[in-house]
């Protein structure tokens, strides 16, 4: 991702804002696909931030964990439930350009804790 | 020069001198016309309303796959199942965020309501994506040695040029964004 200049550097301490979702709502543990956004040297940071935000519903604390998942580590599941609510999430993030793919989770790989969404 | 985008007031606001604007209109006229879906003969006037394309590949074009990615590694043949069902609205949509920009355009002072906003971002982000894949933007250090480029009187040959323009349309998607956040977090 390309850096974005208003990345501070408090955001790693402030994860206790959490927002329940749409996601988390949508989400069950018997029906584990998830939604995996992959690094690109292109899209900005803060932009893929946004689109966490305003898409998903995620707090700022959350979105940017997020993205600096996806930014460091090259890829971050940032949804998961059924095949088709991940696909519908896929194509919407298509349409803002990021890109996105779905993938069966591993058994026991759907997210950790209960929550349906995976916290960075 | 332009103006970076910033919340205010009146919502989001920016500025852009004449020939700025002759240069981003021509920019996004080219992603619309890349994206334009094939005309069909035989087409299923039903199926296309509804945005089926049973006829549909996976783009050739590298900055076309990056704009209308598969949807699953490792599975082609899934992924084409779901391009035909979905590829003909995406394209759609990507082209109605960039007329948005293309119309707002037509003025030098941009005020934009959060929908046009939207829009903006999305359809700056299509350009740098294009952009990005004829300047052969791989990783991240082709992507810093393109940001070296940032004055105009070192513009000699399309590559150059390229990057400029590049960097320019980068500038101004983050100063849109920045000015997107500022306004979600006013409301929040």
């Amino acid at each position: 991702m390309t850096p974005s200049v208003a990345i501070g550097t408090d955001i790693e301490e402030r994860s206790d804002t959490e927002q329940q979702s749409s996601t988390d709502v949508l989400a069950a543990p018997d029906i584990p696909w998830n939604l995996v956004i992959w690094n690109d040297p292109v899209n900005l940071m803060s932009y893929v931030s946004y689109v966490f935000q305003s898409y998903f519903g995620y707090s700022e604390a959350k979105a940017n964990k997020l993205m600096l998942e996806v930014h460091r580590k090259g890829r971050s599941i940032v949804a998961h439930g059924s095949k088709e609510q991940v696909e519908q999430h896929a194509v919407a993030m298509h349409g803002y350009g990021l890109w996105a793919t779905v993938e069966k989770a591993a058994s026991g790989n759907a997210g950790p804790g209960k929550g349906g969404v995976q916290r960075g | 020069m332009a103006k970076a985008f910033k919340y205010g007031l009146k919502g989001i606001t920016g500025y852009l001198e004449p020939a700025e604007r002759e240069l981003l209109r021509g920019l996004v006229d080219d992603v619309i016309s890349m994206l334009e879906p094939e005309a069909r003969e035989n087409q299923d006037p039903l199926a296309a309303l509804i945005g089926l394309d049973m006829e549909v590949k996976e783009p050739k074009d590298r900055a076309l796959q990056r704009l209308l990615p598969n949807v699953m590694k490792g599975d082609d043949a899934g992924s084409l199942e779901f391009r035909q069902l979905t590829e003909r609205s995406l394209r759609e949509g990507k082209i109605g965020a960039l007329r948005a920009v293309a119309l707002g355009l037509d003025k030098d002072d941009l005020v934009l309501t959060p929908e046009q906003a939207r829009y903006w971002s999305m359809g700056l982000n299509d350009v740098r994506l294009v952009l990005a894949e004829r300047l052969d933007i791989r990783d991240e250090a082709d992507a810093d040695h393109v940001h070296l480029m940032q004055d105009w009187s070192q513009a000699e040959d399309v590559e150059s040029y390229l990057a400029l323009v590049y960097n320019f349309t980068t500038w101004l998607q983050e100063s849109l964004v920045q000015a997107m956040l500022a306004a979600r977090e006013r409301k929040a």
